[in-house]
């Protein structure tokens, strides 16, 4: 009934059929994409922005995707949220220009701009590494430097040849990649723990307690920007705490925020 | 002449019956016919005035159509009467009272039924009046009457059970005794209802007095005031007393039930402060609903929205109007969230409430103005919203759906002018095709990454391996003892071969040598004993004093014996020799085992 090619059909088929489904998916995201840009062209905001969403909700996304969804939101001048989905056109390569010059120019319309704190260094290296780099990415460098350094060191055990170099060196490879697998886990652990986040609504009320009577700390205004802090914002269930790009910190309810 | 005389009589007729008619008309309809009682709890025997007003602007009234009276007895009837003449803003006005007595004959709770008039050919009903017949012999025993005060101060409420939100009516009543007679009267300032939202309601007109009798003694008790309470907070809940100064005269003559409260001041005239008993009120929590549709109102009310316009510009506002119409908590009425579509800005809402404290109730009207302003053209829908509030009488919540709003909006010229002059936008659409990612919704778990565990754990078992490798290397160079113990098998394995080889060629004798050595330098060897110089039987003694097996030790002295003894034995083959090598072997590898 088997006989030895019976393995590679099935390989073959798993692989074509795997294509195929792949195919079919971005297609049909490229078919969607482009229904909602020729809603986009006609001036149709309100249905583009709808066909945009369901892409992003499938979790099937693009650069162009979040551009678009920013354009479609800033033709109907609701601002917070075209600059969400700018900072997210941001994250790509291919759009990162475009939303950059998009995000400049819907900066400029907010009716308030909150002050900025300068990031300490340490903050503006983690955020780099988690940004170009990823967490994943670090810790392969790391185990990688590890093993190079445990395989030199082990290696002037049996060489006779500068026996002291490879000593050193190999010690201070394992010693650099312990500090690398390290600020890999530190990076996975503040992108956990911290996002970013833009308010889309007109104004609310940033207050000192997780409750509407609460003492007001600051007004936020439509296009501020925060620092989430989900451990903290995970024991409850409608707020959200957060940190001003000025420095203060206060809770939030969750419908006034999107997180990036 | 006939004919035209004919009609200018029926027009004329027709027009002097229109110009009086309609006042005649709109004079029909202000007459007001009244039954009263001069008091409506009565001992059984006491004599009580019926009075029938008849008021309006009318021509003709007949006398009053009395009924039956059962278990009152009619003294007369001819009535007293009496009449006036009013005449007010060009409105005349009359108004004639029939007074007539009645006996009480039973005790119990009655029902005068209505009289009835007859006004310019049309005829009026009373409404019914309830008595309450004492007996007065059982009361004059009930109690001792001396113990009662002359004159108190009571608060009654609605409903001593209401629920959270729900509106009670909170009577301040004075009892006094008939013989006093209340001047004024003047609220104590400072009155506090806790854990209420409190308004006074309006009552028109002076108070009237009404007898009443309390535990066999008669009073008459008056309304002063009128409040309506609306808990705030469910539990037990204390109205605090309510204080008053009033100015009464004993000495009062007559018995006079319908006049004025109020009389002129007199020279027994005193101020005496009375204070009411606090009232606790057992406030029911709400049965739990969704807070989401729910607008904090309690009582019965009608909920309706509404929308200024249909169509407008860019920019220009739209008003959404929600109202709330009814009788309530209507200033604690909260305003119902909508969700409005992308693209409104909202702005803060209007507030605007009407209260009416008149009917002994509140009631009036909330209204919410949401305005709002589009920012973009198109077809908006403002999403149907479900609403609802507790009506305390039904006891359950209503719920209302509010239809959603539709409206479109049109490009505004002027908009569009003014922001083709503020700046383009600098970025177009991405059109073409786009490179997409699927992306997943949990980050990834460093500490699940295989390769990381991989990449972990195979290093440190590498360094184990090469460090145990160097530190025997190291062992065998620097510890001879160690090195002549590990080697010790492999050079009596070579020894023993070569006695085989020699044995082959002939020579039986040194291939016994061979054996001899292989067996005695490996015992030297592991045990680390000199290499030369020794006897067999001091490898004996060295054998047992590691406490070996003493077969073991009989095998080595056998084949050490055999192998000293060779020499003399004329006859030895190499069978013999094989078969003492193979001995050794086995010898060897058990002596490997223990040493």
């Amino acid at each position: 009934m088997f006989t030895n090619r019976t393995p590679k059909i099935f390989l073959f088929l798993f692989l074509f059929g795997g294509f195929v489904a792949l195919s079919f998916a971005q297609q049909n995201a490229q078919a969607l994409f482009d229904n909602a840009n020729e809603m986009l062209q006609e001036g149709n905001y309100q249905q583009a922005i709808s066909s945009y969403q369901k892409l992003e909700d499938r979790n099937t996304v693009s650069g162009a995707l979040f551009l678009n969804m920013g354009i479609s939101y800033q033709r109907i001048d609701s601002l917070g949220m075209a600059k969400y989905y700018f900072l997210k056109a941001s994250q790509f390569e291919e759009t990162e220009q475009q939303a950059q010059k998009a995000l400049q120019f819907v900066e400029s319309r907010f009716s308030r701009q909150s002050a900025v704190l300068p990031k300490l260094p340490w903050d503006i290296a983690t955020g780099w590494l988690q940004e170009h780099i990823g967490a994943e990415n670090i810790l392969l460098i790391g185990i990688i430097t590890l093993n190079i350094g445990v395989f030199i060191f082990i290696a002037h055990w049996f060489l006779q040849a500068y026996p002291k170099v490879l000593r050193i060196g190999g010690l201070s490879l394992i010693v650099v990649a312990l500090l690398i697998i390290a600020s890999s886990f530190y990076t996975q652990y503040i992108s956990e723990r911290y996002s970013k986040a833009v308010m889309v609504t007109e104004k609310v009320s940033v207050l000192a307690e997780p409750a509407e009577e609460a003492s007001i700390v600051s007004r936020a205004y439509e296009g501020y920007t925060f620092t989430v802090d989900h451990r903290k914002s995970d024991s409850r269930q409608e707020w959200t705490y957060v940190r001003m790009s000025n420095g203060l910190y206060g809770w939030i309810p969750n419908s006034e925020i999107l997180i990036l | 002449m006939r004919k035209i005389g004919k009609s200018f009589y029926t027009v004329g007729f027709f027009l002097v019956f229109v110009l009086l008619g309609s006042p005649f008309s709109w004079a029909q309809s202000n007459v007001s016919v009244e039954a009263s009682l001069s008091q409506t709890t009565i001992y059984t025997g006491e004599r009580v005035s019926l009075s029938i007003e008849i008021s309006g602007n009318f021509n003709n009234v007949s006398r009053p159509d009395l009924p039956q009276f059962e278990n009152f007895r009619l003294l007369s009837n001819n009535p007293s009467t009496s009449r006036s003449y009013s005449y007010i803003n060009g409105q005349s006005r009359v108004s004639y009272t029939y007074s007539y007595y009645l006996i009480a004959q039973k005790q119990g709770e009655f029902q005068l039924p209505s009289v009835s008039v007859s006004i310019d050919g049309e005829t009026y009903a009373t409404d019914p009046i309830r008595v309450n017949v004492i007996d007065s012999k059982e009361s004059a025993t009930s109690e001792d009457s001396s113990e009662q005060p002359d004159i108190f101060l009571k608060l009654e409420v609605s409903d001593k059970q209401p629920v959270t939100g729900q509106q009670i009516i909170t009577d301040v009543i004075l009892y006094f005794r008939d013989g006093l007679e209340v001047n004024s009267y003047q609220p104590v300032p400072g009155w506090k209802a806790e854990g209420f939202w409190k308004e006074e309601l309006e009552n028109s007109g002076r108070p009237r007095a009404e007898s009443t009798v309390l535990n066999g003694v008669r009073y008459r008790k008056a309304r002063l005031l009128q409040f309506s309470l609306f808990p705030t907070k469910s539990g037990e809940l204390e109205i605090s007393p309510y204080k008053i100064v009033v100015a009464v005269r004993s000495a009062r003559s007559g018995n006079d039930p319908f006049s004025s409260f109020f009389s002129g001041f007199g020279s027994n005239q005193r101020e005496v402060e009375l204070s009411s008993d606090p009232i606790t009120v057992d406030v029911q929590a709400l049965s739990a609903t969704d807070d989401a549709t729910y607008l904090g109102a309690v009582g019965d009310f009608d909920i309706s929205r509404s929308i200024s316009t249909s169509n407008a510009l860019v920019g220009e506002s739209i008003e959404i109007e929600t109202r709330v119409r009814g009788s309530g908590n209507i200033p604690l009425i909260s305003k119902p969230n909508y969700d409005l579509p992308d693209g409104l800005e909202i702005y803060e809402p209007q507030e605007n409430t009407r209260l009416d404290r008149r009917n002994s109730t509140i009631s009036g009207s909330k209204s919410f103005t949401d305005v709002i302003i589009a920012r973009s053209p198109g077809n908006y829908t403002i999403p149907s919203k479900t609403v609802s509030y507790y009506n305390p009488s039904r006891g359950q919540y209503i719920t209302t759906t509010l239809e959603a709003l539709t409206f479109s909006i049109d490009e505004n010229p002027n908009v569009i002018a003014a922001s083709e002059n503020s700046g383009q936008f600098p970025v177009s659409p991405v059109t073409g095709l786009a490179s997409w990612i699927v992306i997943s919704p949990e980050p990834a778990d460093l500490l699940g990454i295989w390769w990381f565990w991989a990449g972990l754990i195979i290093p440190l078992i590498i360094a184990g391996v090469a460090y145990w490798r160097k530190s025997y290397a190291e062992k065998m160079q620097t510890d001879t003892a160690f090195a002549r113990s590990v080697k010790a098998s492999d050079k009596a394995q070579q020894r023993l071969k070569k006695a085989i080889e020699v044995s082959e060629q002939g020579d039986i004798k040194q291939a016994y040598n061979l054996l001899q050595k292989a067996i005695t330098g490996f015992i030297s060897d592991r045990l680390n004993m000199p290499e030369a110089g020794l006897s067999n039987q001091d490898y004996i003694e060295a054998l047992k004093e590691q406490d070996i097996e003493e077969n073991l030790v009989k095998n080595v002295r056998m084949l050490l014996e055999k192998c000293a003894t060779i020499s003399y034995a004329p006859n030895t083959t190499h069978a013999y020799l094989k078969s003492h090598v193979g001995l050794a072997e086995s010898t060897l590898e058990k002596l490997q085992k223990v040493l």
